[in-house]
């Protein structure tokens, strides 16, 4: 106050010792009145703060009444949760399974479909025109002709053996255009990545290490760079390490331990160019143009490219060239199937969210004495409902925890048995996001639980259920709402159990397809030859064929082949054929037929049927006539009418070396059993123009004839015999990788199916609860019938159809949303319908089965009851 | 518009406080002129700095009053406080209430000679 007005107050004083003029004892006055006044007004200014404190303390305290009525309701709730342990442990419990369940599906839509892949500006990346193969001059000119694109480049995978470095092993490596990494925006931790010219052939080999493989394979010595090491794929070739990504550096379509440069001749021109095994192509979008303008671009491109080689690509390929995001490209086969998964789990949750609300409304009605009492004793509408409230999302709260914990086992659970396949399945995880969406659901879960129940709860009125004398006034009007949830839960697990019901049956299908090969009883294993141990051709063969004779030598063998691709794997080759007196149409591509390299008696050994002339034996060989056996799709898409046996092809072009045909083979479903077996050819090992092919060896076993256990030892010994510098890369039972194929849909087929048990299991509970709960209400009504002679299986009866009626109705209401709804499925769906009858009658009947067996035990008991003690205590 | 809440919170008013208000009621002025105002039309109340001040303080912490630009000529010194518009609003309910309670005392016959 001085401060401010510091002038002004002596002004004043001045005023009045002006006033008081010039006598003494007046002027003394006016002094001693201002102390005065200072003493007065300072002891007055303390009181005025402590009253100001004490406003302050009282709001305060205000504030504490307030937090005290919430403790005391939280106290309320605690003690109510713990007035029924056996209710809140279900509750709990169901809403725990329901939030962990939809938490962990939910980290699989986050993790394969939402998560931002780990490149520059992943919104850009794109692949173009990903329905053909292309060869590298594609590639080039796709950069130059598309401006909408800043960078593309081709990839094609490859497998490669790195030997000479600890245990031998199969790399996953990919071939790739320079300009890759500047398509990712990725840049080496160490060393560089390729320059210019060092794809072109005779360019001395060089590799890229992938963070994960430098570090199981070198330990992350950092000295590896600039070393040399043997890498064999179909050559021998020793590549020297230019350089190592960073972690978290990968493809987007595949595992890579190793990139090599993607070889060829800028200067051949489209058509000379025969790299056609460029099977994808990424680019990075120019800053400024768009996915659109790419795409109509593309068009143009393929146009151009289709006229300029219209023998290897279609129009209609041309016409249908696309470019497409790489994550919505990746995920094209999962997409529907994943976000089915997640609206099931939805639907799961849901149901367990009614469960709670009926096992709340239950209670709420056996408790309205109580709360009756609460609202006499003064507690407002408000506060009943806030108490409800709160015991709900206690028990919501504690379900949440519980789904949580159990979401980081089911999630690990999943990313065990999920198919490799599934993109991005690495960075599925609980990471802060799902977490979000585990708080969330939990949130929403408890509002949906608890909102109905505590909305009853602030209606009660205090003078009609305490005054109104019986018990019959203080249950209230019963709660309607019972019948309707458990309708409504009935109506959502048919949704949920048809979806089970169809995956189930599109499994059994798929398992039931023919896959063309008999894996039972045959052991699949790989020696490769380390680079330069066999550098030529024959010698290279002649050891392949040792190994064959000394395996079938063993005596619990029964025969033995060979192939270079396994059936049941993904890698596939195939090129241009040129099939005797087949006419290939102006305009029309060159037919691209699936080639393998078999060796000895791999038809027998695998169960391969032929269906007409003859096997290939060790008796084709190098020097023998060039032989072939195709598969009985080739044959009808080429000679449909003709006799195949002695006819000829070429393959890569048309004056080439002729091979002909000596047997035709069934077909087998090479990698998936849902797709259709396409033309394939099997050229001799022996004949095959390339010097270094390694073979799979293939040896079915006599059942019975050898301990599992002792086979895959005995192989190797005798493989060893051979050879014991050659390392066995893989060995494995070729049924175990024939199922492998079928992983996907047993993965989706598992998790809906859970969900379809789940659901059931919460109905059951739903239904069983309501029961009790209608029949216990109509105890009165029960005990006057069978005072008046009604049978007790009447009473049974009636019980038992009362609750059912609920239950019919939810049974039409979901047999009908299903049958609209299942379309979404039918993608995923293998030889069956998504509205297939047999399904849907079946549910039905499941269904309805466990809610009769689910009401009848508590209608059971309802049934008793002593009449008389009934009647006279109501 | 003065919320009629935030008017009858301030209520009842301190005397001098009251005073104050009603001096200011002339227009805005600075501490010495504003106690010469109210001793003319109240002798009995003799105000010192300390209570004053206090007083002004309160009002203007109260929002009922603020603080003015002094005229030109005016010593700068000085600071000039004016009514504000809820300074206004409450003065007259706080006029009303008082005549409220001088119609109140006239009915029970307290204000009549003798």
């Amino acid at each position: 106050m001085n401060a401010r007005f510091g002038d002004d107050m002596e002004a004043l004083l001045r005023h009045r010792l002006e006033k008081a003029g010039t006598s003494g004892p007046r002027r003394a006055g006016v002094w001693l009145r201002a102390i005065a006044d200072v003493l007065v007004q300072a002891i007055a200014l303390r009181f005025d703060e402590r009253a100001e404190r004490r406003r302050r303390v009282d709001e305060r305290g205000e504030t504490m009444m307030t937090f005290r009525s919430l403790l005391q309701d939280i106290r309320y709730a605690v003690r109510g949760v713990r007035a029924t342990p056996g209710l809140a442990a279900l509750a709990v419990l169901t809403l725990g399974l329901g939030i962990g369940a939809s938490t962990a599906t939910f980290s699989i839509v986050h993790g394969v479909l939402l998560e931002k892949l780990p490149y520059e500006d992943p919104d850009r990346l794109v692949v173009v025109w990903p329905e053909v193969n292309a060869n590298q001059t594609m590639v080039a000119l796709a950069e130059e002709q598309m401006a909408s694109l800043e960078a593309v480049a081709g990839t094609s995978g490859w497998s490669l053996t790195l030997t000479g470095v600890g245990e031998p092993r199969e790399l996953d490596g990919l071939r790739v255009s320079p300009a890759y990494f500047d398509v990712l925006g990725a840049r080496p931790l160490l060393g560089r990545t390729f320059a210019e010219g060092e794809d072109l052939p005779g360019a001395a080999g060089v590799v890229v290490l992938s963070h994960d493989f430098w570090v199981n394979a070198f330990g992350g010595d950092p000295d590896v760079l600039d070393r040399l090491i043997d890498l064999s794929g179909a050559d021998y070739d020793r590549r020297r390490v230019i350089g190592i990504m960073p972690p978290g550096v990968e493809d987007p379509f595949q595992e890579v331990d190793v990139w090599i440069p993607l070889e060829g001749d800028p200067a051949l021109g489209l058509e000379a160019d025969e790299t056609w095994f460029v099977n994808t192509r990424i680019a990075r979008i120019a800053p400024g143009a768009t996915i659109e303008r790419a795409n109509a671009e593309v068009r143009v491109y393929a146009g151009r490219v289709q006229a300029a080689i219209p023998n290897v690509i279609s129009r209609e390929e041309a016409e249908a060239a696309t470019v497409r995001g790489i994550r919505e490209y990746r995920t094209r086969d999962v997409r529907a199937s994943i976000w089915v998964a997640l609206g099931t789990v939805g639907l799961v949750l849901l149901i367990g969210c009614f469960n709670v609300a009926n096992l709340l409304l239950a209670r709420g009605d056996r408790r309205r004495r109580d709360y009756a009492v609460r609202v006499a004793l003064g507690a407002g509408r408000a506060r009943m409902t806030r108490m409800l409230l709160i015991e709900a999302a206690l028990l919501g709260v504690s379900g949440g925890v519980l789904g949580i914990a159990a979401a980081f086992g089911l999630v690990r659970l999943i990313v065990a048995q999920a198919p490799d396949t599934l993109p991005g399945i690495a960075s599925v995880s609980v990471s802060p996001t799902v977490l979000g969406f585990a708080v969330t659901a939990t949130l929403l879960s408890t509002i949906i639980a608890g909102l109905v129940p505590a909305l009853r709860a602030g209606r009660v009125r205090a003078t009609a259920t305490l005054g109104g004398g019986g018990r019959g006034a203080a249950r209230g009007d019963g709660n309607r709402l019972a019948p309707l949830l458990v309708g409504v839960q009935i109506a959502l697990a048919v949704v949920v159990t048809i979806g089970s019901g169809l995956m189930l049956r599109s499994l059994t299908s798929l398992l039931a397809v023919d896959p063309g090969v008999d894996g039972e009883n045959v052991m699949a294993f790989r020696p490769v030859p380390p680079g330069g141990r066999y550098p030529d051709g024959p010698a290279f063969r002649e050891y392949y064929r040792q190994v064959t004779r000394r395996v079938a030598a063993l005596p619990f063998v029964g025969s033995v082949g060979g192939i270079h691709l396994l059936p049941g794997t993904l890698n596939n080759w195939s090129f241009p054929t040129f099939p005797e007196d087949f006419e290939i149409r102006e305009g029309e591509p060159v037919p691209s037929v699936n080639f393998r390299a078999v060796r000895g008696d791999y038809f027998e050994t695998v169960g391969m049927p032929l269906r007409a002339g003859r096997p290939l034996t060790d008796a084709d060989g190098e020097n023998a006539e060039p032989v072939v056996v195709v598969n009985e799709r080739f044959v009808s898409t080429y000679w449909p009418d003709a006799n195949p046996i002695g006819k000829t092809l070429s393959i890569f072009s048309r004056d080439g070396t002729r091979y002909r045909v000596v047997g035709v083979s069934a077909d087998v479903r090479q990698h998936r059993r849902d797709m259709d077996p396409l033309p394939e050819m099997y050229l001799s090992h022996e004949q095959v123009p390339w010097n270094q092919m390694s073979m799979w060896i293939v040896a079915r076993v006599r059942p019975g004839a050898a301990e599992p256990s002792t086979r895959a030892g005995a192989i190797r010994d005798a493989v060893w015999t051979v050879d014991p510098q050659v390392p066995i890369t893989e060995m494995a039972h070729l049924a175990d990788i024939l199922v492998e194929t079928t992983r996907g849909t047993r993965f989706l087929t598992i998790l809906l199916s859970a969900f379809g048990a789940l659901a059931l299991v919460l109905c059951a509970v739903g239904v069983f609860g309501v029961t009790a709960y209608t029949s216990g209400r109509r105890r009165a009504e029960f005990g006057v019938r069978l005072a008046l002679g009604s049978s007790r299986s009447s009473i049974l009866r009636s019980a038992v159809s009362r609750s059912l009626v609920p239950v019919a109705a939810g049974l039409a209401v979901g047999l009908l949303a299903a049958g609209l709804g299942s379309d979404v499925l039918e993608s995923a769906l293998y030889g069956v319908t998504a509205s297939d009858p047999a399904t849907f009658v079946a549910v039905t009947i499941v269904l309805g089965l466990t809610a009769v067996a689910a009401s009848v035990i508590p209608a059971w008991r309802a049934t008793r009851i002593d009449p008389a003690r009934v009647l006279a205590s109501e | 518009m003065t919320s009629p809440r935030s008017v009858d919170d301030r209520l009842p008013l301190h005397p001098v406080e009251f005073r104050i208000l009603l001096a200011l009621h002339d227009g805005a002025t600075f501490g010495t002129r504003l106690v010469e105002r109210i001793e003319a039309a109240e002798p009995a109340m003799t105000l010192y700095p300390a209570n004053l001040y206090r007083r002004i303080r309160d009002l203007l912490d109260g929002g009922l009053i603020e603080e003015a630009p002094a005229p030109a000529d005016a010593d700068p010194r000085r600071r000039y406080v004016r009514l504000t518009g809820l300074g206004r609003a409450v003065a007259r309910a706080e006029a009303r209430r008082l005549a409220g309670l001088v119609a109140e005392a006239a009915r029970h016959r307290l204000l009549t000679e003798g």
